[in-house]
């Protein structure tokens, strides 16, 4: 994913994710850029899951 | 800034993944779509690990080309096979351990010249290396043109144009690993003395290494640690090599490093001679020439202006706030749903105090769901939908740069403009963000603004919506918030000592804004943001009907009504103001409540707002002050804020009645 901040393009895994203590209720699933801190939100499952489909169908 | 460190562990050193198969290994500069590609070779099996003994993070992941198996394994960035840091450390590690089948080089194309050099150097350490121009779509639209047939042909081994962010060149590079040969490599050649220096210490090394001899003698010349150990562990009692290394290093003294780049740039300069072309005249594409206007302070303060009224004044505020909230409130709760369900309600229940929790005036359902429907979700929308938009663009960078100059006045620099832009998403993680600021003193006046002057998205909706109908309000509340915005961070940043650190960032291209990405991000936000208020309404809700019962709703609206009054404003705005502790967003929609039963004048209505929007952040964001910044400092802050938000609101009241304004 790319960072809506800074530019910086990285793997979501590679993302700063589910610090948990910014006291709201339920888990922020907010991912932040390694480079710049700035949250990003996280692509959607659903989105995610029709990109790998359409993934295996290709190849 | 401990919360955002890797996790460092050295013992997270994980056994080697399961996936046998041929290496893929990808390598090049930060910032050139590695990942991009290595997410599109690989899918979904991928394992992230630190490296063993290190701090540094790898991703490895399978994938199936042409029938075959194969592990892919992203690389840290590095800028030359001689590491400086521990990221590209690792990287050349994995390039010597991990023996790839096929090392994919991706460069960036608008940069060709520059990163060239690494290729020569994987080329001259004889590794199979697969050279990916990438980003050329970009570098196209630039007008710069390159011939990859011909680099292809002068390099000798396989080049691929590629754009992996628009999916281009994919299969090409697949193509490429797939049929990799090994054995064909192109050789360059130095000056005939660096050719022979390489070439004496070259000859004395006898071992098997993963890389060639040229490479390992030029890393010896160049005093690399690890490869001199290496080469002495390898070649034991062989004495000679480091003393040829001694011997050369002292002929050439300092110069080394030098000559050594200044060749590379010569071979270089040969290889990309007819492969690339650059126009006489670059042609300058809209989007630069917007993102130069957007820097400028001629330019970019009407620019900044002309967003701000065509996004969040005729956006979100007319149409979000206004016409969306007037159907959805207005028409769907007020006129059908609200009745109804009193009607159902009354009917199961016999008892009028339960009635009250659900359908009262501060019922669970007629208040707490009628606002977060009604009111705050069409708002967050078109706000949410806005922001999108204009982080899609790469606007917020110029952005910073813009508004650096104005924030060193109030020991901020452009740095801050994460967390005061995100202060309009939501102040509580804006607060956590400041952390990112350099200096204890920048994160202590960006606290302090944010729970002062910056509204969050749902409040600043609900106050544009209020005030967009009266017009003259709207430009007293925004002229009042960013005078007290500059005045009390040019007064922080007088009262507490220290500098104000350097800014640069380096700017992304600008670009029109990704449909999909868009709706992506505004879906992501508004979901999550939905998830976290509701509860959070009913919550407040069943609070101000506890309140009630208990009629200690109304001894705090008697006591509040002497402070309203000195404000000038009639007692019930209390209510917004007790809502407004819960919730900076409740308090908002509470004040628009009142405006929509005609209470207010168009001068209470200004007090009212910006004494709203000033006065205390909200629960959440006060535990995150004391978390963020420790009790003394958050205590200070909240009671300050009460004073000057109390006191301001006194003073625009009393400069109103005197001067006829409104
Ligand atoms: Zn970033």
């Amino acid at each position: 994913m790319k960072c809506g901040y800074c530019g910086h393009e990285f793997a979501e895994e590679e993302g700063i994710r589910g610090c948990g203590k910014c006291g709201k209720p339920g888990r922020c699933s907010m991912v932040r850029c390694p480079k710049c801190f700035y949250e990003n939100p996280p692509e959607l499952k659903m989105v995610k899951r029709l990109k790998s489909f359409l993934k295996k169908e290709k190849s | 800034m401990g919360l955002f460190k890797k996790k460092a562990s050295c013992h997270s050193v994980q056994a080697e993944p399961q996936s046998s198969g041929k290496k893929v290994v990808l390598v090049g500069n930060p910032n050139v779509g590695k990942s991009v590609l290595f997410n599109a070779l690989t899918g979904s099996y991928v394992t992230v690990s630190n490296y063993p003994g290190t701090s540094v993070e790898v991703a490895r992941g399978s994938a199936s080309i042409a029938g075959g198996q194969y592990q892919i394994i992203d690389t840290p960035g590095m800028y030359s096979l001689l590491p400086i840091t521990e990221e590209e450390r690792v990287a050349r590690e994995i390039l010597l351990n991990e023996s790839p089948d096929v090392v994919l080089h991706v460069l960036d194309a608008r940069n060709l010249e520059r990163m060239l050099t690494m290729t020569l150097q994987l080329i001259d350490a004889q590794l199979p290396v697969v050279l990916v121009v990438n980003i050329m779509d970009e570098a196209e639209h630039m007008g710069l043109s390159i011939d990859i047939p011909l680099l292809q042909e002068k390099l000798g081994i396989p080049v691929i144009g590629a754009a992996t962010a628009k999916k281009r060149g994919l299969d090409e590079i697949r193509q490429a690993i797939a049929g990799f040969d090994r054995k064909k490599h192109a050789v360059f050649g130095y000056s005939k003395r660096l050719e022979s220096d390489i070439d004496s210490v070259a000859q004395l090394i006898a071992g098997d290494y993963p890389l060639s001899r040229k490479s390992l003698a030029l890393l010896l010349l160049q005093r690399d640690e690890e490869v001199t150990d290496l080469i002495l562990s390898r070649e034991g009692e062989n004495a000679a090599i480091a003393e040829m290394v001694r011997e050369k290093i002292f002929e050439r003294r300092e110069s080394f490093h030098l000559d050594l780049s200044m060749e590379r740039k010569g071979i270089v300069k040969g290889l990309l001679a007819d492969v690339l072309t650059i126009p006489e005249k670059r042609k300058v594409t809209f989007s630069e020439r917007l993102s130069r206007w957007a820097v400028r302070p001629m330019t970019g303060v009407p620019l900044l202006l002309v967003v701000l009224y065509f996004g969040l004044y005729k956006f979100v505020g007319d149409f979000g706030a206004g016409t969306l909230v007037d159907f959805l409130e207005g028409t769907i709760f007020e006129a059908y749903f609200n009745p109804w369900i009193t009607r159902v309600i009354n009917g199961l229940v016999p008892w009028e105090i339960i009635r009250e929790l659900f359908v009262g005036e501060y019922g669970v359902i007629t208040l707490g769901l009628r606002y977060a429907v009604g009111i705050i979700l069409p708002i967050v929308a078109t706000f949410f939908l806005f922001f999108s938009l204009l982080e899609d663009s790469g606007y917020f960078p110029r952005l910073a740069l813009l508004v650096d100059r104005v924030f060193k006045r109030i020991g901020l620099t452009g740095r801050a403009v994460i967390p005061i832009v995100l202060g309009f998403g939501c102040d509580t993680m804006a607060t956590m963000v400041t952390r990112t600021l350099e200096t204890v003193r920048e994160r202590v006046i960006a606290t302090l603004l944010l729970a002062l002057a910056i509204p969050c998205s749902a409040q600043l909706g609900v106050i544009l919506a209020l005030l967009s109908k009266a017009p003259g309000a709207l430009l007293a509340w925004s002229i009042c918030l960013l005078l007290i915005f500059l005045v009390i961070g040019f007064l922080a940043a007088k009262l507490m000592p220290g500098e104000t650190p350097m800014f640069y960032m380096e700017l992304p291209p600008m670009r029109l804004p990704q449909l999909s990405n868009v709706f992506t991000k505004t879906y992501t936000r508004m979901q999550w943001y939905f998830m976290e208020i509701l509860p959070l309404f009913i919550l407040a809700s069943v609070l101000l009907w506890i309140g009630k019962i208990t009629h200690f709703f109304e001894k705090a609206v008697e006591g509040l009504s002497p402070v309203m009054a000195s404000l000038g404003l009639p007692k019930e705005v209390a209510v917004a103001f007790i809502f407004g502790f819960f919730r900076r967003d409740y308090g908002a929609a509470g004040l628009y409540d009142l405006q929509t039963k005609g209470i207010l004048n168009g001068r209470q209505l200004t007090v009212a707002a910006v004494t709203l929007t000033l006065f205390i952040p909200c629960v959440a964001q006060f535990l995150i002050m004391k978390r963020e910044r420790g009790m003394k400092v958050a205590l200070a802050i909240g009671v300050f804020v009460s004073v000057l938000a109390f006191g301001s609101g006194y003073l625009l009241n009393q400069f109103l009645l005197v001067t006829r304004l409104l």
